[in-house]
């Protein structure tokens, strides 16, 4: 991979090894996976079940660090940084979006939503105007079909309420990168495909990159490129770029 | 800020929290109540105390002496003396006496070589004070003793002058008057006009050997100290009276002082005036620190020492209620912990660090603490204050006598709030309920986020 291609990629991802101890045993789960991400790309990332795609999203959401190779984000190596602006990082440049949907119990849809934008507060990456945050959830809530939810727990909400949530908070802050580990996946084919829909329009729309984990190949044909991983590694032949 | 909102937002909607709030609510409050009421009982102790001893007590060891080296018979030199010396606000002198009470017509009893006919019931040790009475007012509590209502009170007629003879008084028995304890007036039906025997012992200058002496007085007023055992026993006479009844060998056994401030000379007080008096040939005292010259607290020192131990020992215990109450902060925090594991994976996946997942956890146990507090520093303040008006109600409701007022003979239950006191309960339920937050929070820290999502 040359320094001129990693200019154009938002997150390159380089030789990247992982491994768990278990016991006594240590165990590598990724062998060196590389990945580059491209600006506004929808990016798929299929492979069998243990193939490692869950490790590798981990780490490229500087969820996990690699055990060895670097990720780089805009260009900057981001392992090294102190875990404060790490975590500033992920929390301004990465937005999730999970199988399980992960929302606070605790808090309404529209406290969900704004979460990301109190935390950034925190650190001082963007200021938090409480009245304002509210008012540009409302507005994406009103969007997504949600309106009358706003003041609903995550309990309160069905599966598909739940992942638009979901998606509505990874997208709050305008993240460059959008991680979705198999959003569909807890779905009926008719919500997947109605909160695929809104997920692939909102990434268009604001131009950000999408890297999608999923089994399914009708997603991934939507996609801009499919990567296959097998056995902790990105198949150098499997990148495939999809006509629209 | 996100710290603060999180972790409010888990202290509002997880009820549990509730059990922490309340615990430290009643640890914080019972504590404020009750080292409020002891301080009460102590300040209110002292302050009977002091008012029947004076500040400062000189008791000369050796008046009169039969040995030949006599001090001064009267106290005026000492008293002169005194009133020299620095911070020296007033003296008075006493003369202080034992004796026996008996009330005529019992059973024939009124000398002791009648004792042996004589029942426990009929004669009382009494403690004569001979007092020089407006000197006697610039030094103790006596005046106010003397007009503090009471259903038993027996009035004297006239305060400025006690040992008077009451105007009304019909009789002319030639007798001196006294001022008796009011619970010694209402055990032994003294009223004003009653006539009782002072049997005493004084030391026959002649040969130095015992003799009896035998008197009658009556009862002019009662008084009320509020010190049981000053009610029981004490009597008030004129001081030449009790000379005179004494055989003249005394005039005086004491001379008390008012200090100017008390608090800043007490513990110097004794030293510098034993050093100056005996100088003057005034005590005769060999020792530095003179059992001639005592404070009014190296008098009644083990009673009060009792109460502040009791005081002591009471906030040592109810302060383990708080430290109840700070553990159950900590049982709920590592259960929360548990529960909220799938959220600390959430909260890292959204940009949160270890640092403020240790905080959300840490503030949690202190939102706890603080409204704890807060609720039981008004629970408390508001309860020590108003505990007489409780005490109250709660008899009267449940018609129980929960406090008798007869033992102490206070009048309402005494309580004193001192801002300290509050912020040294409310700062230790504060520092234990940290302590205790702090392993939870490092706990929910070390979650490693990935463990954390996947947690069911």
């Amino acid at each position: 991979m040359s320094q001129a291609t990693h200019k154009d990629c938002l997150l390159v991802a380089e030789g990247i090894r992982k491994s768990f101890r278990i016991g006594d045993r240590e165990i590598e789960i990724l062998h060196g996976a590389n990945l580059e991400l491209r600006r506004s790309e929808r990016l798929c990332l299929m492979g069998a079940s243990g193939a490692g795609k869950s490790t590798f999203l981990h780490v490229l959401g500087l969820l996990e660090p690699p055990t060895e190779g670097r990720i780089l984000l805009n260009g900057k190596s981001t392992w090294d940084l102190p875990m404060r602006e790490r975590a500033a990082l992920r929390n301004r440049h990465i937005g999730f979006v999970f199988q399980a949907y992960h929302l606070l119990p605790d808090l309404t849809a529209l406290e969900n939503i704004i979460l990301p934008a109190r935390i950034a507060g925190a650190y001082g990456t963007l200021p938090f105007v409480k009245r304002e945050a509210e008012q540009e959830a409302a507005e994406i809530l009103e969007r997504f079909g949600l309106k009358d939810r706003l003041k609903h727990k995550p309990n309160q909400l069905s599966g598909g309420e739940r992942q638009r949530v979901s998606i509505a908070r990874a997208l709050f802050l305008k993240p460059e990168i959008v991680i979705a580990d198999e959003p569909t996946g807890n779905l009926d084919t008719g919500t997947g495909e109605r909160v695929l829909e809104l997920l692939f329009h909102e990434q268009q729309s604001r131009g950000a990159s999408l890297l999608l984990v999923t089994h399914d190949e009708r997603l991934a044909e939507r996609c801009d490129r499919v990567l296959m991983m097998e056995d902790g590694q990105i198949q150098a032949d499997s990148s495939v770029v999809i006509p629209h | 800020m996100f710290v603060g909102y999180i972790s409010w937002c888990y202290l509002l909607r997880r009820r549990i929290n509730s059990i922490g709030v309340m615990g430290i609510t009643v640890g914080v409050g019972a504590l404020i109540m009750i080292l409020s009421i002891m301080t009460g009982f102590l300040e209110e102790s002292r302050d009977t105390v002091r008012g029947s001893l004076a500040d400062v007590i000189i008791e000369p060891a050796d008046i009169p002496t039969f040995d030949g080296k006599r001090l001064p018979k009267s106290a005026d030199p000492l008293i002169a003396a005194v009133l020299k010396e620095d911070g020296v606000l007033a003296a008075s002198p006493r003369l202080s006496w034992g004796g026996l009470l008996i009330q005529p017509g019992g059973g024939g009893f009124d000398s002791i070589r009648h004792l042996k006919n004589a029942q426990g019931n009929q004669f009382v040790f009494a403690h004569i004070v001979g007092v020089d009475v407006q000197s006697e007012y610039t030094t103790t509590n006596l005046r106010e003793w003397l007009t503090n209502e009471s259903d038993a009170r027996v009035a004297v007629e006239n305060v400025d002058d006690p040992f008077a003879r009451p105007e009304g008084y019909a009789g002319d028995e030639p007798w001196a008057w006294i001022v008796v304890g009011e619970q010694l007036a209402e055990y032994r039906g003294l009223h004003q006009g009653s006539v009782i025997n002072l049997i005493t012992v004084v030391p026959d200058p002649r040969n130095g050997e015992a003799r009896e002496n035998n008197r009658k007085f009556l009862v002019a007023g009662t008084f009320r100290s509020k010190d049981n055992e000053v009610d029981l026993s004490r009597i008030y006479v004129d001081r030449w009276e009790l000379s005179d009844f004494l055989s003249d060998t005394h005039e005086y056994t004491q001379v008390l002082l008012k200090l100017d401030d008390y608090e800043k000379r007490r513990d110097t007080v004794d030293a510098t005036l034993t050093a100056s008096l005996k100088e003057q040939g005034l005590i005769v005292s060999d020792r530095v620190r003179s059992y001639e010259v005592r404070t009014w607290e190296d008098f009644r020192g083990s009673l009060l020492g009792a109460i502040e131990n009791e005081r002591v020992l009471m906030g040592i215990m109810l302060a383990l209620i708080v430290l109840v109450a700070a553990f159950t902060v900590f049982a709920i925090l590592m259960m929360m912990v548990t529960e909220k594991r799938r959220d600390i994976g959430i909260l890292t996946a959204l940009g949160a660090t270890p640092t403020s997942i240790r905080s959300i956890f840490f503030m949690i146990g202190m939102w706890n603490a603080l409204l704890g507090c807060l609720f039981g520093a008004i629970i408390g303040v508001l309860g020590a204050l108003n505990i007489d008006g409780i005490e109250r109600w709660l008899s009267a409701t449940f018609e129980v006598q929960i406090f008798n007022r007869d033992v102490y003979m206070f009048s309402h239950i005494p309580a004193v709030v001192t801002p300290l006191t509050v912020i040294s309960i409310v700062s230790g339920a504060l520092l234990a309920t940290a302590i205790f937050s702090f392993f939870p929070a490092w706990r929910a820290s070390r979650l490693h986020p990935i463990d954390a999502l996947r947690a069911e």
